[in-house]
């Protein structure tokens, strides 16, 4: 490239320069001949190449040259998506109230398990339960006491020996 | 401006001057048409040489060829509004080449130096040092291709005299300052790719 005379700073730059081998080698490469007949190949594929043939054309009132026609019709688009712009603005209700959903407070059952705050807790099947104890009143609680055993005078005067000696079991 | 870029530029002008006459739709399609047949007959061989150089091989680059011209058909309206017809073709096929080098990469590296033995001019060569160029130049280019992404593009392109710095900027739209550093960059890498390899190649002869 710095040899090139198109390029006269490259030249300016390095006016001894050396070719490396791989510049050499693409050099050799690039200067090699085009094979003959190459164009007259190309002219032929591109003869063979379909043509789109115009099948709509714009009339002509509405080429390139009548620019006022062009003009119309980009302003009757920036009408209209203006228009359409302004007719959904003007249906659309601002402000509105926004639409909340209060869902109840769920509290968990007492003794059981919470939900966790789940919407929708999933159903389970009834499983044992667990029987409640038989609620008393406490006067009944109170009749249907045991009598506590009352301590007997002789066994607190005399000692110890003989309750123990009846209440522990001799192996 | 050479000749296609003036007949290209001449028939824009036409179009451009007579909006309002009867110029039909046949006509505008034969303006056409004569302006691309004049950039094939003068852009050809250098596309040839671009595709060639990272293909390496003849046929494949005469297939990317073709498709340049295919595309630059299927965009024939906007070629009044092109500046520069030739960095413009380039770039069209440095693109498809690369493309097709990506999808292609599982060619092996001995059909690379059976095609150079084939293309390399031969003249005053024997067989035997044709072979040995051929693979010299083989091997030189597997360290190119070791080279990182955008060394190597750089370096390819400035292998092509006819492009200076700033058109090799152009085509890989990139600022000219990034060419001239890459390439720098890719001299250096290369070097010392060279240098290993030498040195693995004497190693194993000891």
């Amino acid at each position: 490239m710095n040899s090139n005379p198109q390029d006269p700073m490259a030249s300016e730059s390095a006016p001894e320069y050396v070719l490396t081998p791989a510049e050499e080698t693409l050099r050799l490469i690039a200067s090699l001949p085009a094979p003959d007949g190459l164009e007259d190949r190309v002219h032929a594929a591109l003869n063979a190449v379909p043509r789109r043939h115009r099948v709509l054309a714009w009339p002509r009132a509405l080429r390139a040259e009548n620019g006022w026609m062009r003009g119309a019709a980009a302003a009757a688009i920036v009408f209209v998506v203006a228009g359409g712009g302004w007719s959904v603005y003007t249906r659309v209700q601002l402000n509105q109230p926004a639409k909340v959903i209060v869902m109840p407070a769920r509290m968990p059952n007492a003794g059981g398990f919470s939900g966790a705050g789940a919407m929708r807790p999933p159903l389970t099947l009834p499983g044992p339960v667990a029987p409640e104890p038989a609620k008393t009143s406490k006067a009944k609680a109170k009749a249907e006491k045991k009598p506590v055993a009352k301590r007997n005078p002789t066994f607190t005067s005399t000692g110890h020996g003989q309750s123990s000696g009846t209440s522990a079991p001799q192996h | 401006m050479s000749t296609s870029q003036v007949i290209v530029a001449g028939i824009a002008a036409e179009w451009m001057d007579n909006p309002t006459s009867a110029v039909n739709d046949e006509a505008r399609q034969c303006a056409e048409d004569a302006a691309l047949a004049a950039l094939v007959d003068q852009y050809a061989g250098a596309l040839y040489r671009v595709a060639f150089s990272v293909l390496r091989n003849q046929a494949d680059a005469e297939d990317a060829v073709q498709e340049a011209f295919v595309r630059v058909l299927r965009h024939r309206d906007t070629l009044g509004e092109v500046r520069d017809h030739r960095v413009w073709l380039i770039r069209i096929v440095w693109n498809i080449v690369l493309d097709r080098k990506r999808r292609a990469k599982t060619r092996p590296e001995t059909d690379d130096v059976a095609d150079l033995a084939r293309v390399l001019p031969m003249k005053g060569l024997s067989a035997e040092e044709l072979a040995a160029a051929a693979q010299h130049h083989a091997h030189v280019l597997a360290c190119v291709d070791q080279l990182p992404a955008k060394e190597r593009q750089v370096m390819m392109l400035s292998a092509f005299e006819e492009l200076s710095s700033v058109e090799i900027a152009a085509v890989l739209e990139i600022s000219e300052s990034s060419v001239r550093s890459r390439l720098f960059r890719a001299r250096n890498l290369m070097a010392g790719l060279l240098n290993h390899e030498r040195n693995l190649h004497e190693r194993s002869l000891r």
